[in-house]
């Protein structure tokens, strides 16, 4: 055993070269196994919506916090979507406090291309007054513990909020021409199309799925599909990397579809859990 | 005397551009493209790339002296900075300089050059659609000129689908606006191979496959222009 | 056109027929031996140890069945000499120097640090150079170098793994022209494929210039060319005519030196 991880100190990327070779991972995974995923909704009391997400040890915390604000000019029945990827020190050693580090800014583009991408939500629907008031939804992501898939995760308790989000009516007052919030009466968003993103590793020519922080150290390229009901692709993100052949890229995609279903599942079965009360 | 020599140098130099400068004439399917290489006297190469109206200018710099707290012991240290034309960059720059970084980090052999720095410095001067793949270009071009130890090239390619499904390689500005999907691939010159893909919108498995064969075929004029531009170069050495 | 040909197949290429011809990154290059089915060890046993070992030089790597091609560049090759097999390389126009074991080049001493000098010789690391790696140097008669002078001389250590290490003594210990160089005269950067024309041992280039007046000429290997002639006037002549060089067909070229040897 102590030669193990002597072994696997001085030489990781042979050590994982060698468990590839079987078809298996450290973790005892197989190439195409997620890790064990739980979802947790509207912990956040203070929050529109919230979803806190576990991939495994990877930990990520979503809120959605909706304000007023006016819409631009130019797109007048439109609200705003702001998502924000937060890494922190305290989610990993590879974080330093100070501004938004560049895997920070990268995620937070991601999130914003995918909710443009694939209309999760039709940003009409956020509009209150045509041309005077509208919702804007803070949709801020920080991650509690980094192990690698930040992505699928960010994805994951993005989408568990959003359907957690709860609005109260708005009226508009007509004397003073001021909204007015009826905290009593809140209905939920909705919501249009459901991403789900499913990330891959490339280990040369090897596809290996949720990646742990340490896997994507070693690894020569990344991959991260994220498709919708329909079976639309949302994104193909693969930013450089190793070279990948179109039917490889089939391949990640009949992967991607079999998660949506299994992550689809899951958040359902978690908003039914909460729904009762 | 000083006159004179003027004179002279002026010729030299009308001279100088005309073999720098690489133009493509008119391509099926894609737009005109105009390279000239080496223009930039201080960067150690640098290329500047029009594709249509689209044009991007790139410098490199490197392997030269890296700063210790991004010192990587086995390999160069590649950095990607790419400046929008107006304003500072952004998120979206940030985003768009680490898929450069990684593309440009899967193809130079940056092990042959450890504990040094490679910089790539690309600055739009128009956007007239196709960004993204014309900085891939120009990075590439950038890079031959400086003469890094590559693997194989690259080029980037943007495929526009509009809703009835047709697809444009290479679109414009408003071409790309219009469109439903707008799609962006990095091919490798060797096996034409996908080694960076980003997408707008949303597409069906079909229509994105349909899209990576229509740009790897494009690679192939791409790559036959890089090929042209460097026999142009080196046909007076 | 022959280029066009190549490049539409896509595939590998014999290395003979590519020879003067530019190639790119990523290019395979086959080699005659290797073509056949037999291998490198095979060819080698029937054919005795006569022919030397092929030689991979700069701008290629060794891969799969042949060579692969890593710069862009005009392919070159030398015969099998005595001793020596064939050896291939690619011939790059590029800026950017990286020091090479054996190259003389000229360095700027930037620091004086105990029994070292840190020389600038435009690469990505700073060499270093002993003091007592001059010509009738030891430890009580220490070289006059001070900071910011010119230094002719040769590396002895260069490797990527390692600070580059440089001497101004060749085997015997003589200087052999290297050392400080004088006070005066032009220091300028041209590209790195104009100082190897320049060194070629039948370059017309000096000739031509030899015509014009006496000066005085060092070539680094680093791209770095000085210059030192009767006037600065005469210097800066040859300077820019060198510069000039680099786009300069040998016909042009020759236009030139003739305009200015009217004056």
């Amino acid at each position: 055993m102590a030669a193990a991880s002597g072994f696997r100190t001085v030489e990781p990327v042979e050590y994982y070269r060698r468990f590839l070779k079987e078809n298996c991972r450290p973790d005892g995974r197989d190439l195409g196994e997620f890790r064990t995923t739980t979802i947790n909704i509207g912990s956040i009391t203070t929050a529109d919506g919230s979803a806190l997400v576990k991939l495994g040890n990877t930990t990520v915390v979503c809120g959605i916090k909706a304000e007023f604000a006016a819409p631009l000019a130019d797109s007048s029945n439109k609200g705003y979507i702001v998502p924000n990827v937060d890494l922190p020190p305290l989610c990993s050693s590879r974080f330093r406090p100070g501004p938004p580090g560049e895997e920070a800014q990268a995620a937070s583009q991601f999130v914003a291309d995918v909710i443009e991408n694939s209309q999760v939500v039709m940003k009409e629907d956020l509009c209150i007054v045509d041309g005077k008031i509208a919702w804007v939804l803070y949709c801020d992501i920080i991650c509690l513990d980094y192990d690698g898939n930040l992505l699928d995760a960010c994805m994951c308790a993005f989408l568990a909020a959003l359907r957690n989000v709860q609005l109260p009516a708005v009226t508009i007052n007509e004397e003073t021409g001021l909204a007015e919030v009826n905290l009593k009466e809140k209905i939920p968003l909705t919501i249009r199309k459901e991403p789900v993103a499913t990330s891959f590793i490339l280990f040369d020519t090897v596809m290996i799925v949720d990646p742990t922080a340490e896997e994507e150290d070693l690894a020569t390229g990344m991959l991260t599909i994220v498709t919708d009901e329909e079976g639309k692709l949302c994104s193909v993100h693969k930013p450089g990397g190793s070279a990948l052949t179109g039917a490889k890229l089939q391949d990640c995609i009949s992967r991607a579809t079999a998660r949506y279903k299994e992550v689809k599942k899951l958040i359902d079965k978690v908003i039914k859990s909460v729904k009762p009360t | 005397m000083r006159k004179r020599y003027g004179e002279a140098r002026g010729w030299i130099g009308a001279m100088e551009t005309e073999q720098k400068k690489c133009d493509s004439g008119d391509l099926p399917s894609l737009r005109r493209i105009v390279c000239e290489q080496g223009l930039l006297s201080r960067p150690d190469g640098s290329a500047s790339w029009m594709q249509g109206d689209t044009s991007v200018l790139a410098g490199v710099y490197g392997p030269s002296e890296v700063k210790v707290s991004k010192e990587i012991y086995d390999k160069a240290t590649l950095e990607v900075m790419l400046r929008p034309k107006v304003g500072l960059p952004g998120v979206y720059e940030r985003s768009r300089e680490q898929m450069i970084k990684k593309t440009c980090e899967a193809v130079v052999l940056g092990t042959l050059h450890p504990r040094s720095s490679i910089t790539i410095v690309l600055q739009v001067i128009t956007d007239a659609g196709s960004l993204l793949a014309s900085c891939l270009n120009a990075a590439c071009m950038g890079l031959m000129d400086a003469g890094l130890p590559m693997g194989s090239l690259f080029c980037g390619v943007t495929c526009a689908l509009d809703a009835d499904g047709n697809f444009t390689l290479d679109p414009t500005a408003k071409q790309e606006k219009e469109a439903q999907t707008v799609l962006t691939f990095a091919i490798d010159s060797i096996e034409k191979k996908v080694l960076m893909s980003s997408m707008k919108g949303t597409c069906s498995v079909e229509q994105l496959q349909q899209c990576v064969a229509a740009s790897q075929r494009a690679a192939d004029t791409i790559f036959q222009f890089y090929r042209d531009s460097a026999c142009r170069k080196y046909s007076k050495w | 056109m022959l280029a066009r040909a190549v490049m539409a197949d896509g595939g590998a290429c014999e290395a003979q027929k590519r020879i003067g011809r530019v190639v790119m990154p990523g290019e395979a290059l086959l080699l005659p031996g290797h073509a056949e089915a037999d291998g490198e060890r095979l060819r080698l046993a029937a054919n005795g140890p006569q022919k030397g070992r092929l030689v991979c030089g700069p701008g290629l790597r060794r891969g799969g069945e042949g060579l692969l091609v890593t710069k862009c560049g005009l392919l070159r090759y030398r015969g099998p000499g005595s001793g020596s097999g064939g050896v291939y390389w690619v011939d790059s126009q590029q800026r950017r120097y990286v020091p090479v074991k054996g190259d003389h080049v000229i360095g700027i001493v930037t620091a004086k640090a105990g029994d070292i000098f840190k020389v600038d010789v435009g690469g990505s690391e700073q060499a270093s150079l002993s003091y007592l790696a001059f010509e009738g140097a030891t430890k009580r008669n220490r070289p006059n170098v001070q900071v910011g002078d010119l230094i002719y001389g040769q590396f002895i250590i260069a490797n990527k793994d390692m600070e580059p290490e440089m001497v101004c003594i060749d085997s015997s210990g003589r200087a052999n022209g290297m050392g400080v160089i004088g006070q005066d005269g032009f220091l300028f950067k041209v590209s790195l494929g104009l100082i190897r024309k320049l060194l070629a041992p039948d370059c017309e280039i000096i000739q031509d210039l030899g015509q014009l007046y006496p000066f005085e000429l060092v070539l680094g290997m680093n791209g770095r060319i000085w210059v030192k002639a009767k006037t600065i006037q005469q210097t800066l002549i040859v300077a820019n005519v060198l510069e000039a060089c680099e786009h300069m067909t040998a016909e042009q070229r020759k236009q030139v030196v003739a305009k200015v040897l009217e004056n």
